[in-house]
C-alpha cells in the first residue's frame, strides 16, 4: 500500500490501475502454446484484440468498403434516414454518414496509436534519464508534477489554442498531456529496480549504465509500459473526440467521430442517427482498447490480475 | 507531524510555479499581438507601439513573468481580449455552477462507487463482481457527451423528469438547484464512478486478505461490520487518494458536460474562449483549475494522518 | 404535524428567507421573459459593433429619434416635431418632453448632438450627411439644428432606420467616446435597462423595465410607436447548441427562441404549447463576402468565376432544407417581393452552373494557388452551413482553401482587419442581411462600393456608387427603379459580394406569450406573458 502512496503522482484513471508494484521479471507469455490456447487463457485480450482488429481493418480498407467520398456534399439529399441507399443516412449537408464514420475510424485510430507510441517513447526516455541521473531527476520531476496538476484535457485544450486545428497538432497536444504520467511510471520502475540486489550488483561491478538499462531495466519496464500505452491509446481517442466536439480539435473539414457528432448534435432530437453511429463506433473502439489493456495487464502481471 | 505539514505545503510551491510558468508562456508564445488587438482596427503602427509599451509588452520574458505573477498574486488575472472584462470577474460569475456540478458529482460518485467496489470485492468472482467490473470498463469507454445526450433524451425529453439544460443558483433554493444538476452530475460521474469502484474493489481485496480481518471473522464479527468498519477504514487511504487524483477527470469532463447541458460555468467559458483564442481567459481558467486540483490533493495528503494513524512522517 | 402548525412553520421559514425562494421565483417567472437570441452578446456597443445581435439588444436599451414602422416608413420617436427650411438645407428638431436616460437625467439636445456625431462616421448615410454638413448644434435643451450644404431627403429614414448601426441616443459623456472604440458604460434611453452586473458574455444578458420611460401614444409598430414593456425582466439566454435550445423551449424553460433551425421546426410544430411562424416575411439574403483588397479576390475575374460556379440551390438547401417555400434563388442583391425588386444584370447567377467556364476564368486570371482564407463561424447554423458549401465549391474549382473554423464573435472582429490573409486578415466570410435592409439602397451598407470606406471586404465599384447617387437623387418611383437596375448590374459585374440566395427564418415561442411582431428583429414591446 505504501508503494501506492509513493506512486500517487500518477493522475489518470488508467495509470492508477497500472501503478501497483511491478513484477521483477517479464513472464514469458509468448512461450505458451498456440493461438487458440492463448485465446482461451486470455479471453479479454482475444475479444478486445478482435474488436480492435476489425476497427483497424475498417480504417485501412475504408475506401473498399462501399464508401463514397466522405466530404462530398449533396445538399439536395440531406438528412435522409438510414436505409438501403445510405446505410447510416445522410447528414445536414447530404454527406454519407456511413462513409464519414468509416473514414472517421482513421482519425481516431491514428490519434490513439500515435499518442500511445509517442507518449510512451518520450516518457520512457524522460523516466530513464531521471531514474538514473539524480541531478536531472529533481528538476524534471518538478516539471512533471507541475504539468500533471493541469488536468490533461485542459492542457490539451490550452495547447490547441496556440495552433491551428490539425490532426498532427491534436496528436502533439494530447501526447504532451500524457507524457508526465508515463515518465512517472517509468521512473518508479527504475527506482524500484535499482534497489534489486542483482542490479545493485551490476552497478557495483562497474557495468556501464547503457548496458544496465538494456539488460535489466528495459525488459522490466516493457510490461507495465505496454499496459500503460493501451490505456493512453484509449484515453487519447476519447480526448480527440472531446477536442473535436468542442471545436478545438481536428478541423471540421476532416471527418472524425468527434466532428461528426459535433455537427449532428443540433439535429440530435430529429436525426439521432448522425450522432448515434459515430458514438457507437467510438465507444466500441475505446472499449476494445480498454479490454485489451485489462487483458494485457492480467497476462503480463499475474500479481495484479487477482486484484484489479 | 507539523514539520511534515509544513514540508508538504511548501512542496506545492514549485508545482504551482511550474504551472504558472507554463500558463504564462502560453500567452507569451500565443500568435497574435495583444497590443494590436487592443488598439483596434483603426490604429496606426505608432498607436500599437505606444500601447505595447504601456502594457509592458516590450520588456524581457522574465521581467514580464514576474510582473504577471505579481498581478496574479493580487488577484488580477488580466482582461479578456474579447469582452474587455476582467478575467477574474468572468471567473467569479461562472464559478458557482462549475463548483456545484463538481461537488455534487463527487458526492454522487463516491456514494455509489464505494459500496459498488466493496460489494464486488466481497463477492469476488460472482455475477455481481463481473457486473461491477463490466460497468467500470464501460464507464471508461463511453465518452461523457454520449452519456449526456442519452440521459437528456430519455430523462428530460421523453420522461420529462428533469430540465434539459440550464442552472439555478443555489440561492434560489436547494430543490431547483439539485433538479438542474442531477442529469449533468450522472453523466459526468460515469468515469469517476468506474475509477473509484475499481480502486475500492482492488484495495478491499487486499485488505480482506489481511490477518486481522480473518481474526475479526473468527471472532464472529458481523459481515457488515467487517466490511464497512474494519476493512473499508483500512482501505481508505488509497481510495481517498484516487478520489483526489480523479478530480482531474471531473475537471476535464465538466468542460464537455457544461456544453451539453448549457450550464453557464467555467467549462462553457473555456469552450467559448478557445474558439475565440481568448488567451487571458484560457490562462485564467487553466490556472484556477490547476490550483483547485493541487489544493484538493494537498488537503487529502494532509488528511492521511487523520485517516490512517499508522502513517507517520 | 397538523395543518396549522405546518402553516406556521411555513410562515416562519418564509420569514427567514428559507425555502420560500422557489415560490417567489415562480411568481417572478411570469414577469420574466426568457429569450434565446440568435447569437452571443459578446460586446454591447451598437455603434462600434454592427452585428445584428448587438443591434437587437441595443434596441430595447436605447431609443432612436425616429423609428421605422412595418412599412419601413420613419415615424417620430424621440423627436416630437421637426421642421425643414424651404431650401431643404436646415433641419430643426424638437425632442419629446419627459425623455430620460436610465441614470434619471433628462435627455438633452446636446446628448443627441453627441450621439449623432459618434454615429455618423460609422454609417454610410451618416457619412453622406457628415460630408454635406455645415454644423449641428443644440439650440436649447429640447431643440437642435442641423444645417447642410445640400438637401438630404432621407434624413428621417437615416435617423430611424433599423439596419446597423442605428442612430441610438446616449448621454453626451458616453457618446463622446471615439466611434472606433467601445463604450464601457451602458446608460440607455429606451424602455429597458441593461443590467451590466448580470451580464455573462457567452451565457446571458439581463434587462429590466425602466420605469422612467414614457412611451408614445401610438400603437407599436417595429421601431415606431409606443414601446410598452409588459413584463419586468427580460433574460437573454445564450444557447449555441440548437438541440439544447429546442429542448428547453419544449420544456418551458425558455419562452421565445429567436431562430430555430428549420430541421427542428417539425418537432416544435408537433408541440401544442408552442407557436412557430416565419420571423419576417422580408426574409434574409445570404452573403458570400470576398476581400477585394487581397489576392485572390482582388481580381474581379476570380470573383466572377465564383459567381459562375456557385449554386445558390446548394446553399439554400444546406441552410433551410427541402421546403422550397422557404427559399428561392436570387439573381439580385435586393429583397424579392418588394415593389422595386430587380433582377436586371443578374444573369451570371441564372441558369445551369458552369464549372468549366469558371475554371477557365480562374486560370485566365492567373490564379496561382494563393490560399483562400475562409473565416467560418461554427456557432451560427447559417454561416456554418454556407461555409461548408463554399469550402466544397472552392475545392471543386481547384482553389486552395484555408478553412478557419471560429465563432461568430471572432468573425466580427477579424473581418474588420485589412491585413493580408496570411497576416491575420481573411479572404472571405459568410454573413446574411435582413431583407428589410435590402429593399433599396438607402440603408444597404453591404452593397456600397466605396472602397476603403465600404463595409468589410472594401469593394470598389464606381458603377454601383453612381447608381446609388442616382437613387438618392431620384424623385419618382420609376427613376428609383432605373437606378436600382443600374446598381444591380454594376454590383453583379464588380461582384461587390456574391448573394447565396433568399431565405425565410422561423421564430418560435410558447403559447402563453403573445404580441410578437413579424419583423427583421425581435421587438419586445407589446409582448406579454401569462
Amino acid at each position: 500500500m505504501s508503494s501506492f502512496v509513493a506512486d500517487r503522482g500518477m493522475v489518470n484513471a488508467q495509470t492508477v490501475r497500472a501503478a501497483a508494484p511491478m513484477p521483477d521479471i517479464l513472464p514469458t507469455a509468448s512461450a505458451r502454446g498456440g493461438l487458440i490456447g492463448f485465446c482461451r487463457r486470455n479471453p479479454t485480450i482475444a475479444f478486445g484484440g478482435l474488436l480492435l482488429l476489425i476497427m483497424l481493418c475498417i480504417a485501412v480498407f475504408a475506401p473498399l468498403l462501399w464508401t463514397k467520398d466522405p466530404t462530398a456534399l449533396a445538399p439536395a439529399l440531406r438528412t435522409r434516414e438510414p436505409g438501403a441507399r445510405w446505410w447510416f443516412g445522410t447528414d445536414m449537408l447530404g454527406r454519407d454518414v456511413y462513409s464519414r464514420v468509416l473514414y472517421g475510424a482513421r482519425v481516431s485510430l491514428l490519434v490513439g496509436f500515435s499518442v500511445a507510441v509517442l507518449a510512451s517513447a518520450a516518457g520512457l526516455f524522460i523516466g530513464l534519464v531521471s531514474g538514473f541521473i539524480r541531478s536531472v531527476d529533481a528538476v524534471v520531476m518538478r516539471i512533471m508534477d507541475g504539468m500533471m496538476s493541469i488536468p490533461p484535457i485542459l492542457l490539451a485544450i490550452a495547447l490547441m489554442a496556440l495552433t491551428r486545428g490539425s490532426v498532427q497538432n491534436v496528436i502533439i497536444a494530447i501526447t504532451i498531456a500524457e507524457i508526465p504520467r508515463v515518465s512517472r511510471l517509468v521512473r518508479g520502475v527504475v527506482l524500484s529496480l535499482r534497489e534489486q540486489p542483482y542490479v545493485e550488483a551490476a552497478i557495483a561491478s562497474g557495468t556501464r549504465t547503457p548496458r544496465i538499462i538494456i539488460r535489466h531495466i528495459l525488459p522490466n519496464t516493457l510490461a507495465p509500459l505496454t499496459v500503460q500505452a493501451t490505456y493512453i491509446c484509449a484515453a487519447a481517442m476519447i480526448t480527440e473526440a472531446i477536442l473535436s466536439f468542442i471545436g478545438a480539435g481536428t478541423p471540421p473539414t476532416i471527418p472524425s467521430w468527434g466532428n461528426i457528432m459535433a455537427e449532428g448534435r443540433a439535429l440530435w432530437q430529429v436525426k439521432p442517427y448522425i450522432v448515434f453511429f459515430p458514438a457507437i463506433f467510438l465507444s466500441v473502439t475505446v472499449l476494445a482498447v480498454n479490454l485489451l489493456g485489462d487483458g494485457l495487464r492480467d497476462a503480463l502481471d499475474p500479481r495484479m490480475a487477482k486484484r484489479l | 507531524m507539523w514539520a511534515y505539514v509544513l514540508r508538504r505545503v511548501l512542496a506545492t510551491i514549485p508545482v504551482m510555479a511550474v504551472v504558472a510558468l507554463f500558463v504564462f508562456s502560453l500567452l507569451y508564445i500565443a500568435p497574435g499581438d495583444p497590443a494590436a488587438i487592443i488598439a483596434g482596427d483603426q490604429a496606426t503602427p505608432q498607436d500599437v507601439e505606444r500601447i505595447r509599451a504601456s502594457l509592458g509588452l516590450d520588456r524581457p520574458y522574465l521581467v514580464r513573468f514576474g510582473a504577471w505573477l505579481w498581478d496574479i498574486v493580487r488577484g488580477d488575472l488580466g482582461t479578456s481580449i474579447f469582452t474587455n472584462l476582467p478575467v477574474s470577474h468572468m471567473i467569479r460569475q461562472r464559478i458557482e455552477p462549475t463548483l456545484s456540478l463538481m461537488v455534487l458529482t463527487l458526492i454522487l460518485a463516491v456514494s455509489i462507487a464505494v459500496p459498488m467496489g466493496v460489494v464486488a470485492a466481497w463477492r469476488q468472482g460472482t455475477f455481481i463482481d463481473r457486473l461491477v467490473m463490466g460497468f467500470a470498463v464501460l464507464g471508461f469507454s463511453v465518452p461523457v457527451f454520449v452519456v449526456g445526450y442519452l440521459l437528456a433524451y430519455i430523462f428530460a425529453l421523453e420522461l420529462d423528469w428533469f430540465p434539459v439544460q440550464g442552472y439555478t443558483p443555489i440561492a434560489r433554493g436547494f430543490g431547483p438547484w439539485l433538479n438542474n444538476l442531477v442529469l449533468p452530475a450522472i453523466a459526468l460521474g460515469g468515469v469517476y464512478i468506474a475509477l473509484i469502484a475499481r480502486i475500492t474493489r482492488a484495495t478491499m481485496l487486499e485488505v480482506l486478505s489481511q490477518d486481522y480481518i480473518r481474526t475479526a471473522r473468527a471472532k464472529g464479527a458481523g459481515q457488515g461490520n467487517i466490511l464497512f468498519l474494519h476493512a473499508l477504514k483500512n482501505a481508505a487511504v488509497p481510495i481517498v487518494t484516487v478520489i483526489g487524483i480523479g478530480i482531474a477527470l471531473l475537471i476535464g469532463g465538466a468542460v464537455v458536460t457544461e456544453s451539453v447541458f448549457a450550464i453557464p460555468g467555467l467549462g462553457r467559458l473555456t469552450v467559448d474562449a478557445i474558439l475565440r483564442r481568448d488567451y487571458p481567459v484560457i490562462q485564467g481558467v487553466v490556472l484556477l483549475f490547476s490550483f483547485i486540483y493541487v489544493l484538493v490533493n494537498l488537503v487529502i495528503d494532509l488528511a492521511y494522518t487523520l485517516f490512517d494513524p499508522r502513517i507517520r512522517y | 404535524m397538523d395543518r396549522r402548525a405546518f402553516l406556521k412553520t411555513g410562515a416562519a421559514v418564509a420569514a427567514s428567507g428559507g425555502i420560500s425562494a422557489p415560490a417567489l421565483s415562480q411568481g417572478a417567472a411570469a414577469r420574466t421573459l426568457r429569450f434565446v437570441p440568435q447569437a452571443n452578446l459578446a460586446n454591447f456597443d451598437p455603434i462600434w459593433g454592427t452585428q445584428y445581435v448587438v443591434r437587437n439588444a441595443a434596441a430595447v436599451v436605447w431609443d432612436t429619434l425616429y423609428g421605422v414602422d412595418d412599412k419601413l416608413e420613419p415615424q417620430f420617436q424621440m423627436v416630437e416635431a421637426d421642421q425643414v427650411s424651404a431650401d431643404g438645407l436646415v433641419w430643426t428638431f424638437r425632442l419629446r418632453e419627459g425623455l430620460r436616460f436610465h441614470d434619471n437625467t433628462p435627455v438633452l439636445a446636446k446628448d443627441v448632438v453627441a450621439s449623432i456625431t459618434r454615429w455618423a462616421p460609422r454609417d454610410p448615410m451618416g457619412q453622406m450627411l457628415a460630408a454635406i454638413q455645415n454644423e449641428i448644434v443644440a439650440v436649447d435643451d429640447r431643440t437642435f439644428r442641423w444645417s447642410l450644404k445640400q438637401p438630404f431627403a432621407k434624413m428621417r429614414f437615416a435617423l430611424g432606420k433599423n439596419n446597423t448601426p442605428c442612430c441610438f441616443i446616449m448621454p453626451e459623456r458616453i457618446a463622446g467616446t471615439n466611434a472606433f472604440q467601445q463604450i464601457t458604460e451602458y446608460v440607455g434611453s429606451g424602455p429597458m435597462r441593461f443590467l451590466r452586473n448580470e451580464w455573462v458574455p457567452g451565457a446571458k444578458a439581463v434587462f429590466t423595465k425602466f420605469d422612467g420611460y414614457v412611451p408614445r401614444n401610438e400603437p407599436a409598430s417595429w421601431l415606431a410607436g409606443g414601446k410598452r414593456i409588459m413584463f419586468d425582466r427580460l433574460e437573454w439566454v445564450v444557447m449555441p447548441d440548437a438541440a439544447t435550445a429546442s429542448a428547453a423551449l419544449q420544456n418551458g424553460e425558455i419562452d421565445w427562441w429567436e431562430n430555430p433551425i428549420p430541421d427542428l421546426v417539425p418537432v416544435l410544430r408537433r408541440n401544442r404549447n408552442l407557436m412557430v411562424d416565419i420571423a419576417d416575411p422580408l426574409g434574409n439574403i445570404g452573403s458570400f463576402r470576398m476581400n477585394h483588397l487581397h489576392a485572390p479576390f482582388n481580381d474581379v475575374r476570380i470573383r466572377r468565376a465564383v459567381m459562375m460556379a456557385m449554386n445558390q440551390e446548394d446553399y439554400m438547401r444546406a441552410l433551410v432544407g427541402d421546403d422550397t417555400n422557404l427559399w428561392k434563388t436570387l439573381p439580385s442583391f435586393f429583397t424579392p417581393g418588394t415593389s422595386s425588386y430587380t433582377e436586371v444584370g443578374g444573369d451570371i447567377l441564372k441558369g445551369p452552373r458552369n464549372m468549366d467556364a469558371a475554371k477557365r476564368l480562374l486560370s485566365e486570371a492567373g490564379y496561382a494557388n494563393q490560399p483562400v482564407t475562409c473565416i467560418v463561424a461554427q456557432d451560427q447554423s447559417i454561416t456554418k452551413a454556407m461555409g461548408d458549401v463554399t469550402a466544397d465549391l472552392l475545392k471543386r474549382m481547384g482553389m486552395n482553401v484555408d478553412f478557419i473554423a471560429t465563432d461568430w464573435g471572432t468573425t466580427g472582429q477579424r473581418r474588420a482587419l485589412k491585413n493580408a490573409p496570411g497576416q491575420g486578415g481573411w479572404s472571405m466570410f459568410h454573413t446574411w442581411h435582413a431583407g428589410a435592409d435590402c429593399v433599396n439602397p438607402a440603408a444597404y451598407n453591404a452593397l456600397r462600393g466605396t472602397g476603403d470606406n465600404a463595409w468589410f471586404g472594401w469593394p470598389t465599384s464606381a458603377g454601383t456608387e453612381a447608381g446609388v447617387a442616382e437613387w438618392f437623387g431620384a424623385t419618382t418611383p420609376a427613376a428609383e427603379k432605373t437606378a436600382m437596375d443600374k446598381i444591380n448590374t454594376a454590383a453583379m459585374n464588380d461582384v461587390v459580394y456574391a448573394p447565396t440566395g433568399f431565405f425565410l427564418s422561423y421564430t418560435s415561442w410558447r403559447r402563453n406569450v403573445s404580441g410578437i411582431q413579424k419583423g427583421p428583429l425581435p421587438f419586445f414591446w407589446g409582448v406579454s406573458k401569462t
